[in-house]
């Protein structure tokens, strides 16, 4: 019970410390009417412990005592008897010890152990007084929170009172005898069925009133957050009055009980319990920190099965309850306001940082785009799911919570405002000081190296580089005018993304600013590609675009580049892609070398690379291309490139494809004029011209192993705009593949026999045969 | 800023942390902060058996100055995008030095 852990019981309970004895005679004063009871048999006897060392003392030479320590008439002075003086002010150390115990927080160790005795029950108070430890809610702007009211003036005046109050009067009075105590317990064993009169002299009206008042006193040191406010809210409120009218009895009662000398409460009144009496309600959050209930037993025993289910279940639900918040506030008070401070101020750089909007797409570009990507996959979560996570995380619905995140957000605006204000210096030199002061922020959090580059070599280097790239240089020159087009697409893109923030469609000058911007993004883009440097077919020079796309990354760029290009432009690096066609890296290397038979996988990455990347938009433009143009590419095709070694690969015999199934598609729309048709139909025996002969060399080596559907694509386009002794000629060269298929298609697994026979079928359906025909 | 900005998609992500320590702690990544440090949640070290006293051990706080290598879910990651975030980082480093 007290700070030390000693036991600050009454010392007659010990009997090891004579009351009588000096130094501890003060406290024990309140029993000294009473019968000493020390002399029981396992005190300590004086004679046990005294050596005898005293007898053999001289005692004959006391005769000049007097001229040594003073004239024996003299009065004797108090100076020495400091006890005594001390006693004097006892009441006021009360006092004072009281106000140290609460401004330090500190168990109250006077008045836990001198009002022990007078109110038993509260022995079943937990073993030290832990301190308010609740969040200082002022914190966040003074809001007052009704639920948890701050401790009213009041009871700070009733704390101040109390102690003075009690200490000299209730002290020494409310100390019964314990022949009194054996009376009350006697008493209370009779039946208490009959409202007994206030046969105990004890406690006067004006105590019972005291002891109410004592009330928030004991609790104004809350050490389970809302139920001691609830009870001082009950007891401040219009209740108390009622129970001052009320109370006495049911407090004589208690205070009379034995049982509650043992913490053991027992049925209180005749009704039994079931509604308990308010007094008996006030004492239950004693039983804090979920610490099992000091079970009213007798009086569970008393109530029916439903109440006591009742009971049971509704103190279940009080001791988890306690217990919650026990855990809740178990850390309370860890932080002090500096540390508060400093994490603000260090979320607030944070904030800052994230509510800096034309900040935020650049230095958390990943972030937010993958976000957004995600997003869209995933339609459910809402966008803006990071100012979700950095705000909103706390705020389920809570009024209060919203109130206090609209301060901050304000605060933010503030902060961020603030922020933008100052000087962004990262160092400061101080007068006089011999280093550099360096800040950190958000983004750097601390710059540890500082290396200057020598800018004007960097310089000097890049315009060197970008002259050589005029000229058609090395890789590194490749890879840097690569890094280029990425720079002006990603600058593109990132324009392209405000067009959600322009308003609404009547045109204003904004639109045309950043249509004029686009635009202009857009040509630095096309700049960057290079594509328009002359071509010149006598250097053995490959074309920038050409080489640059040779890149894998360059390749995985087309694609987003294409969505920003113009009609004209696709069509130019259309062109661009099929007059270098057998130079473009995946058809030269995507020819089969004579013993090969299957090619080097970097290769093959690159050729699936190509297909999936650069060909789909590619062939998404041919297919709404205007059969001029095809004819046109064509033209170009058949006249610059190695078309028999362009139609030996997979990409080349996709280009081929491409162009034949379109114009076929065209012509059987019968929307093409017949000068165009019969221009088409000039190119396109031309195309089969260059190809007699060398139809089985479409046809990969080894071809029973790999996917030829590709080949297979392509004859049957072909076939369908063929004559007829061209169908033939066709049929002639490939007959032997086909039989070989259809006849593997019968000894190889079945789902691969059917995908076999699937793709001979395209060709065989083109001159209007059926694999089935061939039995 | 590029790694903050990274990590930070790999929240809720099965993440394995390699300290310099040689201690390997897998775990879901919870939070990272702007000096990567990192909270893990329902944690276990790689090799239990070597750091027996790590295998009651919940959740942790690493403090990003410790940690060597975060093994990283490769499907969670975006390469495209983090090819493109790490263009416009060095962009906007040559934008801020020449300021």
């Amino acid at each position: 019970m007290s700070f030390f852990g000693f036991d600050t019981g009454p010392l007659r309970d010990r009997g090891q410390h004579p009351a009588t004895a000096p130094g501890f005679s003060q406290i024990p004063d309140h029993f000294a009417s009473r019968p000493n009871d020390d002399d029981d048999d396992d005190g300590i006897d004086f004679e046990d412990t005294y050596d005898g060392l005293g007898d053999a003392l001289d005692e004959k030479d006391d005769a000049f005592n007097d001229e040594t320590f003073g004239g024996g008439d003299d009065k004797i002075g108090k100076d020495f008897d400091f006890h005594g003086q001390t006693a004097k002010v006892a009441d006021a150390m009360d006092e004072e010890h009281e106000v140290f115990n609460r401004s330090a927080r500190k168990p109250s160790v006077v008045h836990s152990a001198s009002t022990q005795q007078q109110q038993p029950s509260r022995q079943a108070l937990p073993p030290a007084h832990v301190p308010a430890l609740r969040p200082d809610m002022s914190l966040w702007g003074g809001t007052t929170i009704s639920s948890t009211p701050p401790p009213p003036p009041a009871a700070e005046i009733h704390r101040e009172q109390t102690p003075s109050a009690r200490a000299p009067t209730q002290n020494v009075k409310k100390y019964m005898s314990l022949d009194e105590v054996e009376a009350e317990i006697l008493m209370s064993q009779k039946p208490l069925v009959m409202a007994p009169q206030p046969v105990f002299q004890g406690p006067p009206p004006q105590q019972v009133h005291q002891y109410i008042h004592q009330q928030p006193d004991f609790h104004q040191i809350p050490q389970h957050g809302g139920f001691s406010m609830q009870m001082q809210n009950m007891l401040r409120g219009s209740q108390q009055q009622q129970q001052h009218m009320q109370a006495p009895q049911m407090i004589h009662q208690q205070q009379q009980h034995p049982d509650h000398l043992r913490g053991i409460p027992t049925p209180v009144g005749p009704a039994g319990g079931a509604r308990l009496p308010p007094h008996e309600q006030l004492q239950e959050p004693r039983n804090v920190y979920g610490m099992a209930p000091h079970a009213p037993a007798s009086q569970l025993q008393n109530m029916s099965e439903i109440e006591r289910t009742r009971f049971l279940e509704d103190e279940r639900k009080r001791l988890k309850r306690n217990h919650k918040i026990a855990q809740l506030a178990r850390y309370n008070g860890l932080m002090t306001p500096n540390d508060k401070n400093f994490i603000t101020r260090i979320q607030l750089q944070q904030l800052v940082s994230i509510n800096n909007a034309d900040d935020a797409a650049n230095e958390d570009f990943y972030y937010i785009v993958h976000s957004a990507i995600r997003a869209r996959a995933n339609p459910t979560q809402p966008l803006n799911q990071f100012a979700q996570t950095y705000l909103y995380r706390q705020g389920r619905g809570n009024r209060r919570q919203d109130n206090h995140l609209h301060r901050m957000e304000q605060q933010v605006q503030r902060a961020v405002a603030a922020a933008k204000a100052r000087p962004k210096a990262s160092q400061l030199v101080l007068e006089g000081s011999l280093g550099k002061i360096s800040f950190s922020n958000v983004k750097t959090p601390r710059p540890m190296l500082n290396i200057k580059k020598n800018e004007t070599g960097v310089g000097e280097q890049v315009r060197k580089t970008q002259r050589s790239t005029i000229s058609g240089a090395g890789k590194k020159t490749l890879l840097l005018t690569i890094e280029n087009v990425y720079n002006a697409l990603l600058n593109l893109e990132c324009h392209e993304r405000d067009r959600g923030k322009l308003p609404p469609p009547p045109e204003t000058n904004i639109h045309t600013e950043w249509e004029a911007k686009r635009q202009l993004l857009v040509s630095k883009l096309w700049q960057e590609l290079k594509i328009m440097s002359p071509i010149d077919p006598s250097s053995n020079q490959t074309h920038p675009f050409i080489a640059i796309l040779s890149y894998t990354k360059m390749k995985r760029a087309i694609q987003r580049i294409f969505r920003h290009l113009d009609e004209e432009q696709r069509v130019t690096v259309l062109t661009m892609i099929v007059v270098h066609l057998d130079i473009l890296d995946v058809v030269k290397n995507g020819v089969y070398q004579p013993h090969e038979t299957t090619l080097p996988s970097a290769t093959r990455e690159e050729i699936d690379l190509f297909a999936s990347t650069v060909l789909p938009s590619l062939i998404s433009y041919v297919y709404e291309a205007p059969l001029r143009i095809v004819i046109g590419l064509l033209g170009i095709l058949l006249e610059r490139v190695d078309v028999v070694l362009v139609s030996k690969t997979k990409i080349g015999l996709a280009f081929l494809t491409m162009f034949s199934s379109r114009a076929e598609i065209v012509k059987q729309s019968g929307k093409a004029n017949e000068n165009e048709l019969a221009q088409w139909q000039a190119m396109y025996d031309r195309l089969f011209e260059t190809l007699q002969g060398h139809w089985m060399g479409c046809f990969p080596p080894n071809g029973m192993a790999v996917d030829d559907v590709y080949v297979w694509q392509f004859l049957a386009s072909v076939a369908v705009g063929a004559s007829m002794p061209q169908q033939q000629m066709l049929v002639g060269a490939v007959k032997d593949r086909v039989m070989e298929n259809v006849m593997a298609s019968k000894t190889l697994p079945a789902e691969i026999g059917t995908q076999k026979s699937a793709n001979v079928n395209l060709f065989m359906r083109a001159i209007g045969l059926d694999v089935e025909l061939l039995g | 800023m590029l790694f903050f900005s990274f990590f930070k998609t790999l929240v809720d992500h099965e993440v394995t942390i390699e300290l310099k320590n040689d201690l390997l702690i897998r775990g879901t990544l919870k939070s990272v902060d702007q000096f990567l440090n990192i909270k893990l949640d329902e944690i276990h070290v790689v090799d239990e058996a070597r750091y027996p006293h790590l295998s009651a051990v919940k959740s942790v706080f690493i403090r990003g100055s410790v940690v060597r290598y975060v093994h990283l879910p490769a499907n969670a990651v975006d390469t495209a995008l983090l090819e493109d975030a790490t263009r416009r980082e060095a962009s906007n480093a040559a934008a801020a030095r020449t300021r």
